[in-house]
């Protein structure tokens, strides 16, 4: 594979690698980038491996259900209606979460899809959150592995701070983006970077997205590659990334940041979740 | 709790996996132990021809649609292919279309798609582009159909259904394409290549349009896998559907036993049993499958032996058939029947399921059938008869007007059931218009409808309508000669044995019939002209009972009425009714029957006195004998 983007703001290669990547360029074969970084032992803290037999609806110890279209479209002119339907969310009895958009009408909306957040049962402030996640795509798709700080209730968005850990276009199904959003840098504005293949999709395997997330840093991965680390200087605003934030995951149908969905586009269109991570720094 | 150790670095492993890279996944590139057949050269057109690619126009389109263009090309480059696209009636040719093909195969397998750049001087739908196309077998064809294209450059891709599949592929690029509302206009097609994107993904296949379809059927008879369709979603995410050829395909039978598959999806029924027949299309599982349940050997409805001359055919391998609009109209909204047809060694059949009601349609043009007398069909129930199963037959004329509707349709419409129904085998439906008072016409018969109850499924043959052949009121050749040893007969009138002597042929019983004996081609035989009723009264009294069977031929030209008595003293008499006239019954229109004695219970069959015809007509008679 290769990347289309990289910005590392560390790349240390051993002198071997680099002879070796010499070789494999020229014989023709490709080979990702290679980058060492500094070991980092993590400790566990939560998780949801989403077992259980399908069709049943995830651990509600802890994941909640957003309902409904939101305050316009959910603040994108999203088109779908969330619903806590085992059509929209379910276990699939393999291990994995499933989170389906369909087209169907619902309650006056022409398409539903799932929404679940850890909001009220679980939060944490810093350490590594990742999950293993095989993509849905199509025109109008907009899969999205994110957070939210749990202080939202009390301090309005974009203050409380906004993390998302991948987001996907469903028209370039081999790109995702990591971003954030923070006062003075929200929305169109965001502080973000794309990350994909050229030669694959997220949709035709799992990947494992990730941040690792310090006080003075949020560093962004795909199967354990880092393609981008934020820190304080690198945001027009406040760096708001200092208290708990919760995990929210959501299949959006159309909406301001990709467009809607074409006659072309294949549903119904599921996001398979294997598993949701969450540690924090070993001492 | 569980304490979960995540390491980051994954380079410890990276020097190993690459020294692994170097030798396994590189050696083909690097050491050239693999001997290379044809070449993969991906380039079709780039800035020209590549290598070895030549260019044919289709028949019936203009020859010089195609040329170099050097001034419109995509991205500057030095030249792109340019088409034009003729006028509606340009006598050149009447759309633009041809193929490119190498004379030597490429080996295409480490692609995933051809791609190229196009755009028109006009939005406008291109009909079909596409490869595979050699002007040869073009057994790995795969058609876009309908492709939009626009002012501007426009990248279009077309997946390689299995890119395993073309080892020594010639067909490298085709297309066709018509004029716009009756308007030529030109389009322009450049960097055309194969390319291995790595982005198309999640392929559909289905075959039977995606249906689990279950099919009776009998060995002998080949069916074809159709309804084959695919898609693949595109690097933009969108789904892309092509028209592939089933050599793309693997078809599978899960009983070889029952029925095989070819490569080109054609089942052939070889045994009994059931078997599935299922496809993939790479990886990808087809959509529907075809379960056949062959129930053996198949048995042909009777091969009919009216002369041509006599029948107006629909559906018969024995005769010519009219043209016949269609023999299921799939009329809606009601009609739940399909068809699926069949041939068994060379007979066609037609077989219709999920039957409510169906329609066969001859309007152009319609049957004129006043000479005829009868409708004849038969009929397989290939299943258990259902209780209060019942078969109906509509006949239709739609009047002077020769299409359905106006007020000038009639129909006349006859019920079968049990016991004319049988499971599992043929009935012979034979249907007399005299039976249908309604049919106040039929020179101008446009449809026969068929409607069911309780039967799910028939198959039918040897449709036609047919009349007896005209004979002479007099018979122009003797009755046939019978070929029963004499010592097995009692006879009572032939030339050919000695009969009891005695017998009255004319006994003044109150009848109107005149009795008579004549020469027919030299052979004595008995005419009862204007028959009513007419007794033979025996000599003496006969034991017939060591005998199983009485024998008549007879010949009618004009009877619609025969019947004949064996008469015991009483007198006790029990009739057995003959079929007539007996114009259809043989090419010199004498019939002959064999009639069991039992038919004529009670009579006692030790102590015959009497016989006795009655009917109507001029009725001739001959070789009257019991046999054994």
């Amino acid at each position: 594979m290769n990347l289309l983007f990289i910005k590392l703001s560390r790349k240390i290669f051993t002198a071997g690698s680099v002879f070796l990547l010499i070789i494999i360029f020229l014989s023709g074969c490709k080979k990702e980038a290679v980058q060492t970084l500094p070991e980092r032992n993590w400790q566990l803290t939560w998780s949801d491996e989403f077992d259980g037999a399908a069709g049943t609806s995830p651990d509600a110890a802890n994941w909640a259900f957003d309902i409904g279209t939101g305050q316009g479209g959910w603040g994108n002119q999203e088109l779908e209606y969330y619903t806590n339907r085992s059509q929209n969310v379910s276990l699939d009895g393999n291990g994995n979460l499933l989170i389906t958009a369909r087209s169907e009408p619902y309650a006056g909306s022409s398409f539903t899809s799932g929404r679940i957040k850890t909001q009220g049962l679980f939060s944490q402030a810093y350490g590594r959150f990742e999950a293993r996640i095989k993509t849905p795509y199509g025109p109008g798709i907009w899969p999205a592995f994110w957070m939210l700080g749990s202080n939202i209730e009390t301090t309005p968005w974009p203050q409380c701070g906004e993390i998302d850990i991948m987001e996907l276009r469903g028209q370039e199904p081999n790109i995702i983006n990591g971003t954030i959003h923070g006062p003075g840098y929200s929305g169109g504005s965001s502080i973000t970077k794309r990350y994909g293949f050229t030669d694959k999709r997220f949709d035709q395997d799992y990947h494992i997205f990730a941040v690792e997330w310090t006080s003075d840093k949020i560093d962004f991965f795909v199967d354990d590659y880092l393609y981008q680390r934020l820190t304080a200087s690198d945001v027009p605003g406040q760096w708001v990334y200092d208290h708990p934030f919760h995990i929210i995951l959501n299949v959006a149908v159309g909406g301001n940041y990709l467009g809607f969905p074409t006659s072309q586009t294949p549903f119904p269109q599921s996001m398979s979740i294997d598993y949701v991570r969450v540690y924090k720094a070993a001492n | 709790m569980k304490k979960y150790i995540f390491n980051n670095s994954i380079i410890k492993s990276f020097l190993a996996l690459s020294v692994f890279f170097l030798l396994n996944g590189c050696k083909r590139e690097i050491s050239g132990l693999s001997p290379v057949t044809y070449s993969t050269n991906p380039d079709v057109f780039i800035d020209g021809f590549s290598a070895g690619l030549n260019y044919g126009a289709y028949g019936g389109s203009v020859p010089s649609a195609f040329h170099v263009d050097s001034s419109i090309t995509y991205n500057g480059s030095a030249t792109s292919m340019r088409f034009e696209v003729p006028d509606q009636n340009d006598p050149k040719g009447a759309y633009a279309g041809g193929a490119y093909f190498t004379s030597v195969g490429r080996d295409l397998s480490g692609y995933d798609a051809l791609t190229f750049w196009a755009k028109a001087s006009q939005p406008a739908t291109l009909g079909v582009v596409g490869f595979g196309n050699d002007f040869g077998a073009s057994k790995y064809q795969v058609a876009l159909n309908n492709l939009a294209v626009n002012f501007n450059w426009k990248k279009i891709i077309i997946p390689i259904p299995d890119p395993s599949k073309l080892n020594g592929e010639r067909g490298m690029f085709y297309y066709s394409a018509g004029p716009e509302n009756g308007k030529g206009y030109t389009f322009w097609i450049d960097e055309v290549k194969f390319e291995k994107l790595g982005t198309i993904s999640n392929a559909t296949a289905a075959i039977l349009n995606g249906v689990d379809k279950v099919q009776s059927s009998f060995i002998g008879i080949n069916t074809t896998i159709d309804g084959i369709t695919t898609s693949f979603n595109l690097p933009a995410g969108v789904d892309e559907s092509l028209s592939i050829s089933p050599y793309y395909f693997n078809f599978t039978s899960s009983n070889p036993a029952a029925a095989t598959v070819n490569e080109t999806g054609i089942v052939s029924i070889v045994g009994t049993g059931s078997s599935k027949i299922t496809a993939k299309l790479g990886n990808t599982d087809a959509k529907g499958s075809l379960t056949i349940n062959s129930s053996g050997s198949f048995t042909a409805a009777p091969t009919p032996t009216k002369d041509a001359a006599n029948v107006i055919s629909l559906f018969s391998d024995a005769y010519s058939n009219a043209p016949v609009d269609y023999y299921n109209g799939y009329w809606a909204p009601y009609q739940t029947t399909l068809s699926a047809d069949f041939e068994v060694n060379g007979d066609h059949v037609l077989n219709y399921t999920n039957f409510n009601f169906v329609g066969i349609q001859v309007s152009s043009p319609t049957i004129d059938a006043s000479s005829m007398s009868n409708l004849h069909l038969d009929i397989y129930l290939p299943a258990a008869l259902n209780t209060g199963a019942t078969f109906k037959v509509q006949i239709v004329d739609f009047g002077a007007n020769g299409a359905p509707g106006g007020s000038d349709d009639v129909s006349g419409d006859i019920t079968f059931a049990a016991p004319v129904l049988v499971a599992n085998n043929w009935a012979r439906l034979d249907i007399p218009f005299s039976s249908l008072p309604t049919l106040l016409t039929r020179r101008h018969l446009g449809q026969i409808i068929l409607v069911g109850t309780n039967i799910s499924g028939f198959y039918a043959d040897n449709i036609y309508f047919w009349k007896n052949p005209t004979i002479p009121e007099t018979p122009v050749s003797a009755a046939p000669a019978p070929t029963i040893a004499a010592a097995n007969v009692l006879s009572i009138f032939s030339d050919a044995y000695t009969n009891v002597p005695g017998t009255d042929f004319s006994p003044y019983w109150g009848q109107g019939t005149v009795s008579s004996q004549v020469p027919v081609a030299g052979n004595n035989t008995l005419k009862y002209e204007g028959l009513d009723f007419q007794g033979t009264q025996l000599a003496s009294n006969q034991n017939v009972s060591a005998y199983g069977f009485l024998h008549v031929d007879y010949y009618t030209a004009n009877s619609n009425s025969l019947n004949v008595f064996l008469i015991s003293p009483g007198p006790v008499q029990t009739s057995y009714t003959l079929s007539v006239p007996t114009s259809g019954a043989s090419s010199s229109g004498w019939s002959s029957v064999d009639i069991p004695l039992s038919a004529f219970a009670p009579v006692d069959l030790t102590n015959l006195n009497q016989m006795m015809f009655t009917g109507n007509g001029n009725i001739f008679l001959d070789n009257i004998y019991f046999h054994k």
